[in-house]
């Protein structure tokens, strides 16, 4: 997979759209790239180029310095002479709890999308076609992709406390209380509320997805004859995978970054199954006031983190141009 | 993820960023002139000051009318800017620190003014500052126990006290035969074992509230003889502080005496309990919890009463212990070191420490005073009493910007514990493991104390 070959990597994402038949027109795309690379405008760039330097470069490299010194509550005040101490935040970071932060905050993400994938799809298909009230469970499906994290953690919350409603229904139904936002138990109730809230956004991409059949598929496969399963298995999924790819990517970046949900749910200290890798640099920063230590965690999650992730880019083709045809 | 922690690198990155912009914008140092009646004419004073959730329209009237006050007597104006949290307090302390720009007075948790200290962002306080203030003796002394490290190094004013003491339910007490509050822990605990019946809980206790449990861990310890923090030595592991806890933990595991909801309460939700006859003791409240009791089904049969101040396991103050009611707690004010307006500043601080705003303050609020003058007025109202004494009977926690992290690992001990609680035990060794954990932070803070 690491080694994919452009032409290998290219069958692979063409594969889907062979029906149409989209190989063709690449060949020619490449012959005249030379030309337009030369006539390319590339000052045109310069003010996102400008914005991204001011918002993006400049304050990461500072936060890459920030990471080799000792910045704290003490040395805050003149923070351009705190000590310079070289990598000591970085190694303090392994000990500080990062390497656990790292681990709960990629399990619950790849759980949270593996889970919500199939809900996502399968919604999608539900509202796909069109019957009466579709635009009303349309609506009701975004509900919790529109409510803002802080409401969703908030109410949630308030129905998992040792004497909420959820376990008032558990004793009812004879299943007994749950200790659900404590312990062990609070990471899988992070993952359940996460999944809730997450996977409409899966749902809208599958569904831009599936709306991008052409309706000539469907007639054709229909004259054919196909039933229901081949034809979800050979026409309908191959459209999805592009779309499906980004969402999976996205929607774990998004999990991942989740702080509202956590920090609301739980409070700070939080239970420690539940010590996301955001919670720990905000502990770090805002309430130890470590800010060199923190910038030092904040670092080494990037780079862990990135690795595997331009791998999986490199994978689903998604940091390359799409290929010709539609 | 990427996006996550580069977002996080590039949001620590940008308040360093800021801080250069701004800095170039900012002049240094210099004390305006001012002290005379007019000084303030078209100056502007900026506070920043916690939001009042209980009486925000009182809080409203309340800075109009002080405005008003400041305005008159020297032309300024004031202008207000309220947080919400202490965690908004720390940020924009943080980014005012760091540019040297921002509020001119702040209005700090006295918790957290050793933190504030060690920013070293805030004016030290002199004689020329304490003569301007009206002279430190216009304060009642214990509240200056918390303004800085020692008394040459002061930077928080006294603003108000919210000294913490507990309520009780004076009919449940009777019924059960109690005839007057406990006043050791050991009692408290008997008491509330006998006062347990049915629906009805002894204590309410907060177990799973952001503040509540480390008050509780300090206030035992401290009466024990351990302050937590003695100089350069963090002593969370010690026996009085394990005692403590087991203690605060046994009114639920041993003692059943409290409600098994308690593992998921926060203070507002022990107290609702409490307002609902439903506890006959609400230890760890202030008097601001006084409107909410005065509506509740309980308003004639609650009452205060001063926090035990002999450890567990004793029965009188051990040598060593410190007669401590409560933490010393309120708000402290403090005028920031870059303020373009200090002399201004201190005439407002000035204002707002006199009889008139501290009397009024305490009427529209319920935080005592900590004007003398205004504090041994209310000492004749046999309601406030407990009040005063318990404030006179505050004892400061260390006086070290170590403090926020010695909180944060206290308060963590009894968050890891809550799913032993709710199992109905929490294990001697999984208590020993959960304190040395405590203490390993909160001596790694204290060695990184400056």
């Amino acid at each position: 997979m690491s080694s994919a070959t452009a032409p290998e990597a290219g069958q692979g994402v063409a594969a889907p759209a062979a029906a149409p038949g989209p190989a063709g027109p690449r060949p020619a795309s490449k012959k005249v790239k030379p030309l337009s690379k030369r006539q390319r405008p590339l000052w045109m760039l310069i003010p996102g180029g400008v914005l991204m330097t001011f918002i993006i470069v400049i304050p990461f490299l500072i936060g890459v310095w920030i990471s080799l010194t000792d910045l704290d509550q003490y040395t805050l005040r003149r923070w351009l002479s705190a000590p310079f101490v070289g990598l000591a935040n970085y190694v303090e970071s392994l000990s500080a709890g990062l390497p656990a932060a790292i681990w709960i905050s990629l399990s619950f993400a790849i759980i949270s999308t593996i889970v919500t994938v199939p809900i996502g799809v399968a919604a999608a298909i539900v509202t796909q076609n069109k019957y009466k009230g579709r635009a009303l469970i349309r609506a009701i499906f975004l509900i919790p992709y529109v409510l803002p994290s802080f409401v969703v953690a908030t109410v949630w919350r308030t129905m998992l406390q040792p004497d909420g409603i959820v376990n008032i229904l558990l004793n009812k139904a004879g299943i007994g209380d749950q200790l659900w936002l404590s312990g062990s138990t609070a990471y899988w109730t992070l993952i359940l509320v996460e999944i809730w809230a997450a996977w409409p956004f899966i749902y809208l991409l599958a569904l831009s997805g599936l709306q991008s059949v052409d309706s000539e598929v469907h007639e054709a496969s229909a004259l054919d004859g196909a039933s229901w399963w081949p034809k979800l298995r050979y026409i309908v999924l191959p459209y999805l995978k592009g779309p499906l790819a980004l969402a999976f990517l996205l929607a774990t970046l998004n999990h991942i970054n989740n702080f509202t949900l956590p920090f609301v749910l739980f409070g700070a200290p939080a239970p420690e199954s539940v010590n996301v890798m955001p919670m720990i640099v905000y502990v770090t920063s805002f309430q130890s006031l470590r800010f060199g230590l923190s910038a030092a965690m904040a670092i080494v999650s990037l780079i862990i983190i990135a690795i595997p992730l331009f791998i999986y880019l490199r994978a689903v083709r998604l940091d390359v141009h799409e290929e010709g045809g539609k | 993820m990427v996006h996550t922690t580069m977002r996080s690198v590039a949001a620590l990155g940008s308040v360093g960023l800021v801080a250069v912009a701004l800095a170039a914008c900012s002049s240094s140092g210099g004390t305006s002139s001012g002290g005379d009646t007019n000084a303030g004419a078209g100056k502007t004073l900026n506070v920043y000051i916690g939001n009042n959730s209980q009486y925000p329209t009182e809080q409203k009237a309340w800075f109009e009318s002080t405005s008003a006050k400041f305005k008159a007597q020297t032309g300024a104006t004031v202008t207000w800017e309220t947080f919400a949290s202490a965690n908004d307090e720390l940020t924009k302390i943080q980014t005012s620190v760091v540019s040297g720009q921002g509020p001119d007075v702040y209005s700090l948790g006295t918790t957290f003014t050793p933190t504030a200290y060690g920013t070293g962002a805030f004016v030290k306080l002199t004689d020329k500052e304490w003569t301007a203030l009206g002279g430190k003796e216009k304060f009642v002394p214990a509240t200056l126990g918390i303004s800085g490290p020692d008394p040459a190094n002061l930077v928080g004013i006294p603003f108000n006290s919210r000294p913490f003491v507990m309520a009780y339910n004076k009919d449940l007490l009777k019924a059960a035969g109690i005839d007057k509050p406990a006043t050791t822990w050991d009692e408290l605990g008997q008491q509330a074992k006998t006062l347990t019946k049915g629906d009805v809980f002894g204590l309410a206790i907060a177990y799973k509230d952001g503040f509540d449990p480390w008050k509780f861990a300090w206030g035992m310890s401290i009466t024990a003889g351990n302050p937590l923090i003695d100089g350069k030595t963090a002593k969370l592991d010690d026996p009085t502080t394990k005692k403590a806890y087991d203690t605060y933990f046994g009114w639920l595991t041993r003692d059943k005496a409290v409600d098994p909801a308690s593992i998921g309460w926060s203070n507002a939700q022990a107290l609702a309990a409490f307002s609902q006859g439903k506890a006959a003791y609400f230890p760890m409240t202030t008097y601001t919890s006084a409107p909410t009791l005065d509506k509740s089904a309980i308003k004639d049969k609650y009452a205060y009463a001063l926090l035990p101040t002999v450890p567990p396991g004793a029965t009188s103050l051990p040598s060593g212990g410190k007669d401590a009611a409560s933490i010393l707690s309120g708000d402290n004010v403090v005028v920031a070191d870059y303020s373009q307006n200090k002399d201004l500043a201190f005439q407002f601080v000035k204002m707002l420490t006199d009889p008139a705003i501290q009397d009024e303050y305490f009427k529209i609020f319920g935080n005592l005073p900590v004007n003398a003058q205004s504090a041994a007025a209310l000492k004749s109202d046999p309601k406030l009493a407990v009040f005063t004494e318990a404030s006179a009977k505050s004892v400061a926690t260390p006086f070290t910007g170590a403090w926020g992290d010695t909180q944060v690992a206290l308060t963590n001990v009894v968050v890891q514990s809550i799913p032993d609680l709710s199992k109905g035990s929490v294990s001697d060794a999984d208590l020993t493991a959960r304190l040395a954990t405590a203490q390993k932070a909160a001596q790694s803070a204290v060695d990184r104390a400056k």
